[in-house]
């Protein structure tokens, strides 16, 4: 009786299982062999072994990508932690038109990245930008500088814009965590003698863990992959100097270096796996 | 029920998912029994009677003719006997027609072409099409011609021209003349700072292919009117060293990186060069706001859509010789070019629907709309106003003609030479190490 039930189970378990297959387990193998040889995307490819993922690590404009992409996803997972907690903090006390001020602050998380993107383009062009005009209108025509065309300042405004745009997301996880904290906790610390401070380090704080866990795994997850916002804000310059890893392998792949690219899709994919991992382990020490 | 309608549910999801493997239904069933890949025309030529049924596939990624070409084929498609055409436009078409050569779902006809397709055979030879290179400029047959194999494996009906457009009021208010030399286009911009210091005297814009076409038209177009076509052509081909020199602090890549850093320097370029945009560029010359800027016929209808009165105002210039041995040199090109697919199945009736694309009435509606001079002998097109077309002939006959680099390495496009301008600009090189760094590039492209 006990085996008909896991068959019938296992037969219901057949379509996700295949659409798994046809679109993550084959694509994965896929992308495993190309990445082992030279195919240029249109001839017949060769195996090369590991030369492609040897070659990576002699790449300076790789090593280069790694890093922005890794400042940029630990930047934008501590700011959007920290902006997302203050927002939810916000949002859970009283006051009015706090469901339109939760609204707008949720409002941009879904909107494109890309469209995002653009809007702060305009929005910031030097001399030629809304912004700008703003500004000059404020008798402060120098306020708006000229941030994208700078490295160190084009990295600023791309995490700016990442946190801008996600950070709703984040408040939005942190407030379902502040409003399941039991009130009597708040208040049995209090009577023992609590201050305000005191009680969110050490009765608030722990018991947004969980939450926490969440949004720092999932913000660094999906800042690692940055693809978009970068693409439509300063194309990965100037120069290569704002190139993710995201955008690197899809210039390789459209440069006649489709092994090569697939390769460092692996590497991204390895990068990606290590917060993932950590995560799981975070989750089982937990439960 | 509850079970029953869940296994029902489940046995149509899996035939669902198997439906989708099924092979493809040949549609156009007379071609079906040749063979793909071949590139014998007698194996594939159907008779007339035989090209009933046929769907024919035309990719672009011209923007500008997307319904131009449409009109055409709805036209050609009323008078054809059974042969469809489709039109698929693809904004990013050199990167999506590599993904459907690699598919196996390569177009019939197609407007993208790259050398290292014709180097694969993904193209076919199309040079005893004699209909078509008869009416051809000679010229631009030659643009035409594969170096390696002396073949024609594509047709471009237009030209396309690129230099310094200008403004001739701010020219003419200033005596201005244009410049041979990089001293005196120097000066002019001097001239134009000093009278209108609220005036751009060159807007150049931060996209990565218009830097990329300064590199194009200056240091390679000093190489190309240097040593000719063909061996500028051989040299970039078989990466020349003794020749390309890119890496050499008296280069000409060298020279143009520090001429255009002394431009900047001394504010002669616009200051937002890295973030402006090609929108930008054209607002800012049509509204008086810079003088002069570096680009293609291509944008002249931008600028007449934004500003017909403009038609009297703007002047078109060679771009001036900036190394001691060179000279002015002016981009004359081969535009809009036609290739069919070696494993096309529908090659007579791909030929068929071009020789109907290229007969004179289309060709002169087709360069008019596209304002671009049209390569065939016998079109008589109005592609621009009288007094820029008067203004384009005399700057190309005034300097050497040069054509575009089709002979760069693969894994260095023109983009990625243009990024390396905006690292320039950014002041992330100087000139010297700008100039070994594209030589590295270029390099590592082979």
């Amino acid at each position: 009786m006990k085996s008909k039930k896991r068959s019938y189970a296992q037969f219901l378990s057949l379509p996700a299982l295949i659409i798994y297959a046809i679109f993550f387990v084959y694509p994965l193998l896929k992308g495993i062999g190309t990445s082992l040889t030279d195919w240029d995307g249109m001839s017949t490819p060769h195996f090369i072994g590991l030369d492609n993922f040897t070659a990576f690590f002699k790449d300076a404009r790789a090593i280069h990508d790694i890093k922005t992409t890794l400042i940029f996803a630990l930047a934008s997972a501590v700011l959007l932690n920290v902006v997302g907690l203050i927002y939810a903090l916000l949002m859970n006390s009283d006051f009015r038109g706090k469901g339109i001020a939760r609204v707008i602050i949720y409002l941009p998380a879904i909107i494109s990245p890309l469209i995002m993107g653009y809007i702060w383009y305009f929005l910031l062009q030097p001399g030629r930008g809304y912004l700008f005009y703003a500004a000059k209108q404020l008798g402060l025509p120098d306020l708006i500088g000229n941030w994208m065309g700078k490295y160190s300042s084009s990295m600023k405004v791309l995490v700016f814009v990442n946190v801008w745009q996600f950070a709703g997301m984040t408040m939005i996880i942190y407030l379902a965590g502040l409003q399941s904290i039991p009130s009597e906790l708040i208040e049995a610390a209090k009577i023992d003698g609590a201050g305000n401070i005191q009680c969110f380090f050490k009765v608030t704080i722990p018991m947004l863990m969980p939450a926490i866990r969440i949004n720092v795994i999932t913000n660094i997850i999906g800042s690692l992959s940055v693809f978009d916002v970068i693409m439509s804000l300063t194309e990965g310059g100037p120069g290569y100097a704002t190139e993710s890893l995201s955008i690197y392998i899809m210039r390789m792949c459209y440069g006649s270096r489709t092994g090569y690219s697939t390769a460092v899709a692996m590497i991204l994919f390895i990068i990606i796996l290590i917060p993932v991992l950590i995560s799981m382990r975070l989750t089982r020490q937990k439960s | 029920m509850k079970k029953i309608l869940a296994t029902l549910l489940v046995a149509c999801m899996l035939v669902g998912s198997f439906a989708g493997c099924g092979s493809k239904g040949d549609i156009s069933a007379p071609d079906s029994a040749v063979p793909s890949g071949s590139n014998s025309d007698t194996q594939k030529n159907t008779s007339s009677n035989e090209t009933k049924n046929v769907n024919l596939t035309f990719f672009t990624g011209k923007v500008e003719t997307v319904d131009l070409i449409d009109s055409i084929i709805a036209d050609y498609n009323a008078q054809s006997n059974g042969v469809k055409v489709e039109q698929e436009y693809q904004a990013d078409a050199s990167n999506i027609i590599k993904i459907k050569f690699a598919s196996g779902e390569a177009p019939d006809v197609m407007t993208t072409y790259e050398n290292e397709y014709v180097d694969q055979g993904k193209y076919l030879d199309l040079s005893d099409m004699n209909e078509w290179w008869d009416r051809l400029i000679p010229s631009m047959k030659d643009s035409c011609t594969d170096l390696n194999s002396g073949k024609q494996y594509r047709v471009c009906t237009n030209m396309t021209m690129a230099g310094f457009f200008y403004n001739k009021e701010i020219f003419d208010s200033l005596g201005l003349k244009v410049a041979k030399t990089w001293d005196e286009f120097e000066s002019n911009l001097e001239a134009i700072k000093a009278a209108y210091p609220d005036v751009d005297p060159w807007f150049i814009f931060g996209e990565a292919w218009h830097l990329g076409h300064l590199i194009e038209f200056l240091p390679h177009g000093y190489i190309k009117a240097k040593y000719g076509a063909i061996a500028a052509k051989e040299a970039m081909l078989n990466n020349d060293s003794s020749i390309l020199k890119w890496g050499d602090p008296n280069g000409a890549m060298c020279t143009f990186a520090k001429d255009l850093v002394e431009l900047q320097q001394k504010n002669l370029i616009n200051a937002d060069v890295l973030t402006a945009t090609s929108d930008n560029c054209i607002d800012a010359f049509v509204t008086g706001k810079c003088a002069m800027f570096s680009n293609g016929m291509w944008c002249l209808s931008s600028i007449l859509e934004k500003d017909p009165g403009m038609a009297d105002k703007i002047g078109f210039a060679p771009y001036p010789a900036f190394m001691d041995d060179g000279v002015p040199v002016v981009l004359v090109a081969e535009d809009s070019g036609y290739s069919i697919s070696a494993d096309s199945a529908n090659i007579d009736a791909a030929k068929d629907f071009l020789s109907y694309l290229f007969n004179a009435e289309n060709q002169k509606k087709y360069a008019e709309s596209l304002g671009s001079p049209s390569a065939f002998k016998d079109v008589d097109a109005n592609w621009a106003p009288e007094s820029v077309v008067k203004g384009v002939n005399e700057a190309v006959e005034s300097a050497t003609n040069i054509g575009f680099t089709n002979e760069k390495p693969a894994g260095f496009s023109g983009d990625d030479a243009g990024r390396y301008v905006q690292d320039l600009l950014a002041g992330t090189y100087t000139p010297e190490q700008f100039a070994k760094a594209y030589e590295e590039a270029w390099n590592a492209g082979f």
